[in-house]
């Protein structure tokens, strides 16, 4: 039995000509597991929330859209509330009352249940979902990834049959990220509830889901099983799959050159070595690795003189309060013009300290921090940069000739909240780039951007690097600084431990680095990102 | 019954109070609206930080009255009552909440039935149209908020107030009303256009208008 | 800090402190004062340890000077002339009237100043979640939501300055500067309330006949609790009522004769505002017992 049935759906925002959705059939089984991929902006929201018309947008609707059965404009809204369970974005926005266990009971106090039944159905949830723990804390005192968490099951605790989760991880780290997918994956399997996920980190949904949808521009263009779905990118050559998992990415390339044609389509890294194994069986591998260039100094052109660092940071030690622990400990670094650094890491390392430090707002309080030029920091949220009611008053009248670099001169009559995060971070970028920073420092700079925004935002930085920014990040992102950084760190313990070009520093970690390095390190020695295998594998046909 | 005026005011306070709430309560407001009182209140209560660096510069008053004027006379007077409230909560309640309470109310309240109407359009507050609130600012520290806050410092000190013991303490206050005056009407004057514009495009994009 | 009392139920707590500071600025009684007090300051350094200490040296003590004095200066009634001073005179009866009031207005500090630790956000909630629903939901988003904005506007103010804002240095740079972060936090708030909006529809806010769970439980120890403490105030209003606790400061001081409703009011207006201080010492018993078992 079909838990949700859309028939030729189309779906029209206000004002606007061009739909957001366009005859969309899809067919949602009960107990199935499904991954709703498409680049920013395809309608993924849309359609997801046009299931639970009590959050759906307004517009102009037709088509329609069944649940077990009965229209979905038909249910009550106590149906509607407690059997179509969905989880937002924004772990924070979220969450409404101010402690635990309160959130975990406020959708059964609108279902109107006692108390007797609101605490057995609670202490269920909590056990379920190892909450005990904080059930009585404030939320407040919640990491994201535990917002998160909480979120998840202050919906599950109304038992709803289908769990509808917008990109729920996009705004968490990788580890709080896989161990809130992991839990997903635990309704899905061991509760039997119906799962509609929408995520960019494709690289931990596709292994788990039973199958992949895949939209672009309103319309579905695929679905169906996730390795065949990775097939039919390839047949189509849609640009689409750049969106998707590295080791998909590299099938995809290859495939249309003609390259193992017949395999199966790898979706995660096991599966990519199993894929990779198989292409090169029997095969005489005559290069399995890369030139990799050691680290080198940047020249001046002109007198042929290494240059002076742009930031140099030696021996410098921090901690926010005289009482408390180190920070920073015994920290060194240096970084040059026209460079794009990147500082890797799990949380709370002290990666973000050091970047504040670099930008003026920490001081050190021993060892030596030299910043030669203007440094101008992106935010992790480009929201705390906007005032304005469109994003030509938040730029002023003058025009620079950055906007273009940065594409963003059909944005100008926006609202800047009404953009994308992508969009957002561009204005960001647009408005901190007035300043003329020599340094641009940018901190998790691509945090809920999916793989096709990357792509832009690595250009928007090379072009940068090209007109002599030095560029500064840090991120969890080892997959883009794996592919766009020139050179990258590692940061440990409150000090920088090893530092190198992205092909040495990867290959020399195995568990801390890209997929591609992951899935193929059993044949080639150091390949690091998708066009590094690529060629590797041309070099052997 | 002289001695008892301070907890007969403070139980007259507090019954005035209920009405307004009750009413409130019958009219099931939706959950957009209680989300947007929500954020004007932690706004008044916590703007102070924003201003740090400028001590006794506090915006709760003006956000109370910007309040009343982009939502009308009882959401004026529930963010009023509330944001003195939850000061209170923070800072420490004491027998002078149900003084603050009715008069930050009382600041909200009136400020949406007068202009409410006058400044229904999100553009509405510009050039010579700004004075009016700015006026009924400065005058609510001193005739609405000050005076009625101040029965409580007078109630606190003497049971038997004279006609003194009032200009005493009035005049005592008249300082500190004077830097809060021209706190709320240097923050009418900068916040109220941006924060009714926003407050207006929410409103649209709630489907609340 | 020790607090046993702030486990019982909120309702116990909410009558309690509304029984001792009602009752605290009713009477004027000297003896009341005095238990008042008393117990008020014993419970605040319970609650609140060396900061109620502090708070009642440096300000309260100050405080009953300062009402000791304003009262003779404004209030010239009374027979026992003590000195003129120019044109008044000031009375015995107006000083001792004084330190009463001072006397009462520093026990209803220090009863709110334990208020504060005991009757948290959530217990509020609790209490008014029943007859005050859409209020009590509200007064939760506020708690939650501001030490959200606190963190939000520390963000803002760091990423105005990491993104090369100039400091500000003048006053008027000052004002304009908070006035910039203000307005980005409200309208990053305001934005971020559709979210909170749709989470709430979402999970059915809005239906008809909502509950209000909790997870605080009227017990035994609770039920015992509040017939103790509501017969207790019966016998203190019957010796309000009857004035048999009467006191007339003016023009000279007189007492109501001491009698048996008088003595038993007093003695159960004790009772009532010495029992967050008797729990405490049981369960300090209780535990120096269990221990002293193993």
């Amino acid at each position: 039995m079909e838990a949700f049935r859309i028939k030729n759906l189309t779906f029209t925002y206000p004002e606007k000509t061009r739909p957001a959705l366009r005859d969309i059939n899809l067919d949602i089984n009960m107990g199935e597991m499904v991954a709703l991929c498409g680049q920013s902006g395809c309608g993924k929201t849309t359609l997801l929330r046009n299931m639970k018309p009590l959050i759906a947008p307004h517009g102009e609707i037709s088509g329609s859209i069944e649940f077990y059965g009965t229209d979905v404009n038909e249910l009550s809204q106590e149906v509607q509330a407690s059997r179509i369970g969905y989880v937002l974005q924004n772990p924070d926005a979220q969450i409404v009352t101010e402690k635990v266990w309160h959130e975990l009971a406020f959708g059964l106090e609108s279902l109107s249940m006692d108390t007797k039944t609101i605490r057995l159905r609670v202490a269920e949830m909590a056990s379920f979902f190892g909450i005990q723990g904080w059930f009585h804390k404030n939320v407040n005192e919640l990491s994201g990834g535990q917002k998160q968490l909480l979120n998840l099951a202050a919906v599950m605790v109304m038992q709803p049959d289908v769990l509808i989760l917008d990109e729920p991880t996009s705004q968490l780290d990788p580890i709080a990220a896989g161990d809130f997918l992991a839990t997903v994956s635990k309704i899905n399997r061991e509760l039997g509830t119906t799962v509609i996920i929408t995520e960019h980190r494709l690289e931990d949904v596709l292994p788990m889901a039973d199958r992949a949808v895949v939209m672009d521009k309103g319309e579905i263009i695929a679905d169906d099983t996730p390795a065949d779905v990775g097939a039919i990118l390839a047949k189509k050559n849609h640009p689409m799959f750049l969106a998707m998992p590295s080791p998909l990415q590299t099938y995809a390339i290859l495939y249309n050159e003609g390259v193992g044609k017949d395999l199966e389509c790898p979706i995660d890294v096991r599966t990519g070595r199993d894929w990779l194994t198989k292409l090169l069986a029997g095969k005489e591998l005559s290069v399995t690795e890369l030139a990799a260039d050691e680290e080198s100094l940047p020249v001046d052109n002109e007198t042929g003189k290494v240059m002076a660092p742009s930031i140099e940071i030696k021996d410098a030690w921090f901690r926010y309060h005289k009482n408390e622990n180190d920070v920073l400990k015994d920290l060194s670094l240096e970084v040059y013009p026209g460079e794009i650094f990147c500082i890797v890491g799990g949380n709370g390392t002290g990666k973000t300290t050091t970047m504040s430090m670099i930008a003026g707002l920490r001081k050190a309080y021993r060892g030596k921090v030299k910043v030669n030029g203007t440094t101008a920091m992106l935010p992790q949220n480009p929201q705390v940069l906007f005032t304005e009611d469109t994003v030509r008053e938040e730029l002023g009248d003058e025009f620079r000739k950055e906007y273009e670099l940065l594409d963003i001169e059909d944005l100008m009559d926006s609202h800047p909240y009404d953009l994308s995060g992508g969009e957002q971070q561009r204005v960001a970028l647009a408005k901190i780039l007035q300043t003329d920073p020599d340094i641009l420092l940018l901190d998790e700079p691509t945090k809920g951007l999916d793989n096709g925004l990357k792509k832009e935002l690595a250009d928007i930085l090379n072009r940068l690097k090209e007109r002599g920014t030095t560029i500064l990040m840090v991120s969890h992102d080892v997959e883009f600084c794996g592919r766009y950084g020139d050179r990258c760190a590692m940061f440990f313990d409150g000090r920088i431990i090893t530092t190198n070009t992205p092909r040495i520093f990867f290959s020399g970690n195995s568990f801390y680095t890209t997929a591609i390095n992951r899935m193929s390190r059993h044949i080639f020695t150091n390949a690091v990102n998708v066009d590094d295998l690529v060629e590797l594998i041309k070099a052997n046909e | 019954m002289s001695e008892h005026y301070l907890i007969i005011s403070m139980l007259i306070g507090i019954l005035a109070m209920v009405p307004f709430f009750v009413k409130f309560e019958r009219k099931k407001v939706q959950a957009r609206e209680l989300v947007i009182l929500a954020v004007l209140i932690a706004t008044a209560v916590v703007g102070r930080a924003a201003f740090f660096m400028v001590p006794n510069f506090k915006p709760i008053l003006a956000i109370v009255i910007i309040s009343g004027v982009a939502l009308g006379r009882e959401s004026g007077f529930l963010v009023g009552a509330m944001s003195a409230f939850v000061s209170n909560f923070l800072f420490g309640q004491g027998p002078w909440t149900p003084f603050q309470m009715v008069a930050m109310a009382l600041c909200g309240f009136l400020a949406g039935l007068i202009f409410h109407k006058y400044y229904a359009k999100a553009d509405s507050f510009t050039g010579k149209r700004k004075l009016p609130l700015l006026i009924y600012g400065a005058l609510s520290v001193f005739f609405l908020y000050g005076a009625i806050v101040d029965i409580w410092t007078i109630l606190a000190m003497t049971p038997h107030p004279t006609i003194a013991t009032v200009v005493t303490v009035y005049g005592a206050a008249l300082y500190f009303n004077l830097i809060h005056a021209a706190a709320t009407v240097i923050f009418l004057l900068l916040l109220a256009g941006p924060m009714l514009k926003k407050l207006n495009r929410v409103k649209i994009k709630y489907g609340m208008k | 800090m020790r607090n046993t009392f702030a486990t019982y139920h909120p309702i116990i707590e909410f009558g309690f402190f509304c029984v001792v500071i009602g009752i605290g600025m009713f009477m004027i009684h000297p003896v009341f004062l005095a238990i008042g007090a008393s117990a008020a300051f014993i419970f605040a350094i319970l609650t609140g340890g060396k900061g109620s200490l502090k708070f009642t040296l440096c300000f309260l003590l100050p405080m009953i000077i300062v009402v000791m004095v304003i009262n003779p200066l404004v209030n010239h009634q009374g027979v026992t002339i003590l000195f003129q001073l120019k044109y008044s005179y000031i009375t015995a009866e107006s000083v001792i009237y004084g330190l009463m009031m001072g006397l009462m207005l520093t026990s209803i500090l220090l009863w709110f100043s334990s208020y504060n630790k005991v009757m948290t956000s959530d217990k509020f909630t609790y209490l008014f979640g029943r007859i005050m629903p859409s209020i009590s939901l509200i007064f939760t988003m506020v708690m939650r939501f501001i030490p959200n904005y606190k963190i939000q506007i520390k963000k803002i103010a760091d990423a105005q300055k990491a993104a090369g804002a100039a400091e500000a240095k003048t006053l008027k740079e000052k004002i304009h500067s908070g006035i910039k972060i203000i307005s980005i936090m409200f309208t990053w708030a305001l934005e971020n309330s559709i979210d909170s909006a749709d989470s709430m529809r979402s999970r059915g806010y809005g239906l008809k006949n909502r509950t209000a769970f909790s997870i605080y439980r009227f017990d035994r120890r609770d039920g015992a609790a509040a017939v103790f403490l509501a017969v207790m105030t019966v016998i203190v209003l019957i010796g309000c009522i009857s004035g048999a606790c009467h006191v007339d400061y003016f023009p000279e001081i007189v007492y109501a004769k001491a009698n048996l409703i008088h003595i038993s009011s007093c003695i159960a207006f004790a009772l009532i505002c010495y029992f967050p201080v008797f729990i405490e010492v049981k369960e300090v018993l209780v535990w120096k017992h269990l221990e002293s078992k193993i």
